[in-house]
C-alpha cells in the first residue's frame, strides 16, 4: 500500500518498521518478525540464496523497502 | 502425498509438509492465525478472499479447509459454491465485493493496484484494518503457491 492509502502511525519510534504502516498492527508485527527472524537465523538454506531471492522478488514487485 | 520425498508427523499433508521445518512451522502458525483469533477482520471476509485466491492458484489444500471463524460468523457452503464467479453472483455484500477485487488484483498483479480497486477497501476498514487485511492476503498467497508448488494434498477430512 502506498503512503497516500494509508498513513503511517502516529505514534512512530525510531524502528523503520515499526515506525512504518506496518506499525498499525503490532501484534501481527511481533509475530511476523518472529517468523521472519527464524526464517533467516535458523534456516538451513544458505543467507546468499536468500538475499538473492528477496531483492529479486523486491524488483519485480517494484518495492522501495 | 507432496512431491517431497520428505515428511514430517501431522495430521495432514499441509502439516506433514511444514513440520520438515518445525521452527518455521510454529512461528508461521502463531502469525497466520491471529488474524482469526484476535479477529483484525471480519471473518468472513477473510476466509472469501482465502479460498478465492485458491482458487486462483488451483491449491487444492487450502480449498479443501474451511476455518471455524468464519463457518461460525454464518458463511455457508451455498455461498463458496458462488465464489467461483462472485462479480455476477448474489449474495455478497459491497465490502465482501470490494475485497475479492482487491485480493484478486493483489494476486494477478499488485503492482497495477490502482485507487479503484484500494480506496473502497481502505475506506471500509480504516488504515488499521487496511494492514491487517493485506497482511492476511500476503499469507493466502503465498501459501496458496507452497500449497501449489508442492502439491500439497487436500485434506483428508474433507476432500
Amino acid at each position: 500500500m502506498s503512503a497516500a492509502r494509508v498513513k503511517p502511525p502516529e505514534r512512530r519510534g525510531n524502528d523503520p518498521i515499526s515506525g512504518s504502516v506496518l506499525g498499525h498492527q503490532p501484534e501481527a508485527l511481533l509475530a511476523f518478525m518472529k517468523l521472519y527472524g527464524r526464517l533467516w537465523s535458523h534456516g538451513i538454506l544458505d543467507q546468499s540464496s536468500k538475499e538473492m531471492a528477496r531483492i529479486r522478488n523486491a524488483r519485480t514487485l517494484d518495492c522501495g523497502i | 502425498m507432496s512431491w517431497l520425498p520428505e515428511h514430517g508427523p501431522g495430521r495432514d499433508d499441509f502439516a506433514r509438509t511444514f513440520a520438515l521445518r518445525p521452527d518455521l512451522f510454529d512461528a508461521w502458525r502463531e502469525f497466520a492465525g491471529i488474524f482469526w483469533e484476535k479477529r483484525l477482520v471480519d471473518p468472513v471476509l477473510l476466509e472469501l478472499c482465502r479460498l478465492r485466491i485458491a482458487q486462483l492458484h488451483g491449491a487444492a489444500y487450502p480449498l479443501s479447509t474451511r476455518m471455524r471463524e468464519a463457518t461460525e460468523a454464518g458463511l455457508d457452503e451455498a455461498k463458496i459454491a458462488r465464489l467461483a464467479d462472485w462479480w455476477k453472483q448474489p449474495g455478497f455484500s459491497e465490502l465482501e465485493r470490494a475485497g475479492l477485487r482487491f485480493a484478486e488484483q493483489f494476486v494477478l498483479d499488485a503492482k497495477a493496484m490502482g485507487d479503484e480497486e484500494a480506496l473502497p477497501v481502505v475506506l471500509a476498514l480504516g488504515d488499521a484494518g487496511t494492514v491487517a487485511f493485506v497482511e492476511a492476503l500476503a499469507i493466502f498467497d503465498g501459501f496458496g503457491r507452497f500449497c501449489r508448488l508442492l502439491d500439497v494434498q487436500p485434506n483428508e477430512e474433507s476432500a
